[in-house]
């Protein structure tokens, strides 16, 4: 086997394994790529697909970004004059070009493993036709995540695509105990292998203030040197001082979405675990806000639309890494290693 | 504080930014100083000018050939600094800085008053300001500020954060005759703030009240200790501004506040001994009373009428305040029936009649002043047709000098006929007012004032030998090594036990067999309830279980309500199921905590059960200072106090317990200022005893 498909859906951290793995077999002596046949494009700013971005950067590919990433698909992208044959042939030929200079391919999934399905470029097929092994990253987080899990195992197998394994990724606390015990358990009954569960550290898994503004655009106010701060929680400010400040308190590293008239509820915000203001409705803030804030070291993006449909943006936040957050990129490499049977892994590629 | 006297008193000024253009802010401050008559050596500063207003100039501090105790800095906010510098550099000790530009205009300002204040600190220099109108003392007597006018010689200290305020104030005071002892200018309290100048106006021997208009309290901890200190010997009243909604963000927008919770106020005022009012109109009635009238012993009001309605008004407005209308002895009662008409009420309140002349008004309020079973009275004198006005006021003023010991207040209903004898009051000392309900308010505040200086006792909570706080410190540990902030009820109850207060005992399972486990070790019944720092409610979301008597239904009932919070909150993932041991039933009692920006930790009480966010009986303390006396107080002040006391034959409850859990989750909280907020509900009342049962705690 010559690459790793790796399947999942949109939270499941595919991209950070497939960066852990990555460095890890670069320290064992590989000389790993990384190819991404779908990707997306999720900032408002930069229409290039940011994971293909960070891997580029790190594994020093030379290869058109283009190549790394040969498609991209929104969810209109049926309606696209595109013709599907002409997208097949343009995902070969680009792993083709990557497969010949890189061994082993890690090749990164869609967000669901059926994008692209109409135009027979679901990730099982293309897994087919490149003949890569599936890697199943999932967040189990409840029993229907591990059902898809185990759905996605069962349906590769039906297609005859080696199983090289799967991985728990990005497990909240609360459900750590469940997943190394009762998933596990479960899952090899059915015959399949779990190669590891790697528990959610914010430090990789949340979201920072970056991220963010990337999706909400906006203007930053205060604290432009701040945006890597994290966001655990996202909080909006409808209610009364009184009654808002119980949940003001009990959320960590959060942000706070209010209109910018609200100058109470933001002060308040403040003195709490804040690593965000989000004031909508295109109303600066009273000064004191953004002093107070300045003092705290916290950014404030004030953004021209509602809060309504500020929410609905910030719907589309997800933390990626980029390629200079070496804190990030370390702790992937510290996840493959310390949670996940990599020489099972390795091994596989030997077959 | 023996350091301010020197602002208010100082040698000599040196006016910095001094000009002789007329309506220039230089030009009206020197002026002020001068016009004041303020006895010192004062020095106008400026580049461009060798003589302003007939005094000498000097291009800067540094040149003024004598030594400067406060200068009063007028230049623009960029120039002020060096200013500053120079004035440390001349030994200067007090700084008056009028110039705006600051904190109140954003970062760039803010960062400008820091410096302004690190400077002034290197040099042992204290500020006033930045962005104030100056202070004056009318007894040095000095105006170092550019309002209009001087206030008359008094007995009040004024201190407040508007400017706008203290000018309006002036203006009227200068009007109504009323005297003030100083005028302070808060601005941006950079570095001098209301506690100094309540500090400096408690230890001033010319003040003998002290007002204050504030928007926010600079350091909580410190306006405590300075305020409950001075309301000892000088009543502080203060008007608080910030408690509406809209008002909040005003105060917060206008010098630069963060305005705390309004409650937190109200009980930091209480718990201080300042007495606060609703309205500017307040604020210099009760000055005017407080000035000029003795606390009374006690709360028995008299009042004297010559017309039935305005009596009965104001005794209705005296009930409504918590006053007690006086019941006369029987010699007072002996006296009045003899004396007065037949057709004269000789009960209070005392009706002497519609044609009542000055004679009648003399006898009545002597005789009920005589009275040991009266503290203070109000003599209500309406517009009749053979009222004698000024007569009256001078038998008001003569017969209120015979009892110095007791209050007495004037209300001339009316206008026009009244004005003479009201004016003659007023300047007599005795408070005259044109409504009943005015009177009764200002005389509550007298009484409120008397009792609470009567009734201080600072006895701290007793010395716990059962704390473990190593327990709670590893709890906490554990809680934020699980990057949360919120305890599970597990954890809470642990932190509980861990400071000796009796709760039941709950263990935290992940699994169903776990709290089978937990159950059998715990003995049946069992409570199950969802463990998860999201989930607020939670009997609203079928997570709690109750009375489970068997392994089997304690199986059932972990996963039924495992499903329910799946079912309505999808996106949470529980920690798991507490299981505890299911207690009796008490009274339902909650005991709340939740920690001010300003003035820390404040204590709740209150009834519990399903209706506490209906009846609102809920009282409250800081836990700042809080003796064993005051949570008793603060029970019986509840509705939920009868309760406990054992309404309608039920068995009266442990108070006792709840003053010891109250007593200890204020030690708890003392010992771990990062608790932010504790709710404690509910707590059982026995017979004997009492149980926490369910406790949420929020760390920081």
């Amino acid at each position: 086997m010559k690459s790793i498909y790796l399947i999942g859906t949109p939270d499941s951290g595919k991209t950070a394994v497939a960066l852990g793995l990555a460095l890890k077999l670069r320290q064992e002596g590989f000389n790993p790529g990384y190819f991404k046949p779908v990707g997306s494009t999720a900032g408002v700013l930069d229409q290039r697909d940011e994971d293909g971005v960070l891997m580029k950067t790190v594994l020093e590919m030379t290869d058109d970004l283009d190549t790394i990433v040969p498609l991209t698909a929104g969810s209109f992208y049926v309606s696209g004059q595109r013709d599907p044959k002409k997208c097949r042939d343009r995902v070969l030929a680009s792993y083709q070009q990557i497969a010949g200079r890189f061994d082993p391919v890690i090749v990164d999934g869609p967000s669901f493993p059926w994008v692209m399905a109409s135009f027979g470029l679901d990730a099982f097929s293309i897994a087919r036709d490149i003949g890569a092994g599936i890697l199943c990253t999932m967040r189990t987080k409840s029993d229907f995540d591990f059902d898809a899990a185990l759905f996605f195992n069962h349906y590769a197998l039906s297609k005859g695509l080696p199983l090289v394994g799967n991985i728990f990724n990005n497990i909240p606390r609360p459900m750590l105990a469940k997943a190394q015990g009762v998933y596990a358990q479960l899952l090899e009954s059915f015959g399949y292998r779990l190669l590891g569960v790697i528990p959610s550290r914010p430090e990789i898994h949340a979201p920072t203030v970056a991220e963010y503004y990337d999706v909400l655009g906006g203007e930053i106010l205060t604290g432009e040197d701040k945006l890597d701060l994290l966001v655990e929680d996202v909080l909006i400010g409808a209610m009364t001082i009184e009654s808002a400040l119980g949940t003001l308190r009990r959320a960590l590293n959060k942000a706070v979405i209010i209109g910018g008239d609200r100058s109470d509820y933001a002060l308040a915000a403040l003195e709490t675990s804040t690593s965000v203001l989000i004031l909508t409705g295109g109303l600066y803030p009273h000064i004191n806000v953004i002093t107070r804030a300045k003092e705290k070291g916290v950014p404030v993006i004030l953004v021209h639309y509602d809060t309504v449909t500020t929410i609905e943006q910030i719907s589309k936040v997800a933390r990626r890494i980029r390629p200079g957050d070496q804190k990030a990129i370390a702790l992937a490499l510290e996840n493959v290693e310390r949670y996940c049977d990599w020489p099972a892994i390795l091994e596989s590629l030997k077959t | 504080m023996q350091a301010l006297t020197s602002l208010f008193r100082p040698a000599s000024v040196a006016i910095i930014g001094a000009s002789g253009k007329p309506g220039k802010i230089g030009n009206i401050i020197l002026k002020n100083v001068v016009a004041s008559g303020y006895p010192g050596r004062v020095f106008p500063i400026n580049p461009k000018e060798t003589e302003i207003e007939g005094l000498p100039a000097y291009p800067s501090v540094t040149r003024v050939p004598e030594a400067v105790e406060v200068a009063v800095i007028a230049v623009p906010a960029p120039r002020v600094l060096p200013v500053v510098a120079e004035c440390g550099a001349v030994g200067v000790k007090h700084l008056i800085v009028i110039s705006a530009g600051f904190k109140e205009t954003g970062a760039e300002g803010n960062a400008l008053e820091k410096e302004l204040v690190s400077t002034a600190r290197r040099y042992g220099m204290r500020v006033v300001g930045p962005n104030c109108v100056g202070i004056m003392d009318t007894h040095t007597p000095l105006n170092a500020s550019f309002a209009a006018g001087f206030p008359n010689k008094g007995e009040i200290a004024f201190i407040s954060q508007s400017g706008a305020m203290l000018v309006a104030i002036l203006d009227w005071s200068l009007l109504s005759g009323l005297g003030f002892s100083k005028f302070i200018s808060l601005g941006n309290k950079a570095d001098l703030n209301e506690s100094d100048f309540i500090e400096a106006a408690a230890d001033d021997p010319e003040t003998k009240v002290i007002l204050g208009y504030i928007e926010d309290v600079s350091d909580g901890v410190r306006f405590l200790e300075v305020a409950t200190r001075a309301s000892r010997n000088k009543p502080i009243v203060v008007l608080k501004s910030g408690v509406s909604q809209a008002g909040a963000q005003a105060a917060s927008s206008h010098t630069g506040a963060l305005a705390g919770s309004d409650l937190a106020y109200e009980v930091a005022f209480r718990h201080a001994g300042v007495i606060r009012v609703e309205s500017m109109a307040e604020l210099f009635d009760l000055a005017l009373a407080f000035a000029k009238q003795p606390i009374p012993k006690g709360n028995r009001l008299a009042i004297v009428t010559n017309s039935g309605g305005p009596g009965i008004v104001a005794t209705d407005a005296a009930e409504e305040k918590g006053l007690a209308i006086a019941r006369f002895g029987k010699k007072t009662l002996d006296a009045l029936r003899a004396a007065l008409p037949r057709e004269a009420n000789i009960y209070n309140p005392v009706d002497v009649l519609g044609d009542a002349r000055a004679d009648r008004f003399r006898f009545a309020l002597t005789k009920v002043l005589e009275d040991e079973n009266v503290d203070a009275a109000v003599v209500l004198v309406c517009p009749t047709a053979t009222v004698e006005p000024r007569d009256t006021a001078k038998t008001i003023v003569e017969v209120s000098r015979s009892f110095p010991e007791k209050p007495v207040f004037g209300v001339y209903m009316g206008g026009e006929i009244l004005e003479t004898g009201a004016h003659l009051l007023t300047e007599a000392g005795i408070p005259c007012y044109t409504f009943p309900e005015v009177a009764v308010n200002a005389m509550r505040a007298l009484a409120y004032y008397g009792e609470m200086i009567g009734a201080r006792t600072d006895e701290p909570l007793p010395e716990y030998q059962d704390l473990d706080p190593e327990r709670v410190r590893a709890v906490f540990a554990a809680v934020r090594d699980d990057n949360r902030l919120v305890l599970l009820g597990s954890e809470g109850a642990a932190v509980l036990e861990a400071y000796g207060i009796p709760v039941a005992p709950t263990k935290l399972a992940t699994r169903a067999e776990e709290a089978v486990a937990i159950a059998e070790e715990l003995g049946y019944p069992v409570v199950l309830k969802v463990a998860s720092p999201k989930i607020v409610h939670k009997t609203d979301i079928g997570g709690v279980r109750m009375g489970l008597e068997t392994p089997g239904e304690v199986m059932a009932s972990f996963w039924a309500v495992m499903s329910n919070v799946q079912r309505a909150l999808p996106h949470v993932i529980p920690h798991g199921i507490d299981v505890q041991r299911q207690a009796p039933r008490g009274t339902e009692v909650i005991i709340g905590v939740t920690r001010d920006v300003h003035f820390g930790h404040l204590i709740a009480f209150g009834l519990g059960g399903i209706y506490v966010n209906l009846l609102k009986d809920v009282s409250f303390r800081l836990a700042h200072g809080l003796s064993l006396r005051e949570i008793e107080k603060m029970i019986s002040e509840t509705k939920a106090f009868t309760l406990l006391r054992g309404y309608r034959g039920q068995k009266p409850a442990d108070v006792g317990a709840l003053v010891n859990i109250i007593a200890r989750v204020t030690r708890l909280v003392t010992d771990f200022p990062e608790i932010a907020e504790m709710d404690i509900n509910p707590v059982f009342a026995y017979n004997a005893g009492a149980l926490a049962l369910d406790v949420k705690i929020t760390i920081s």
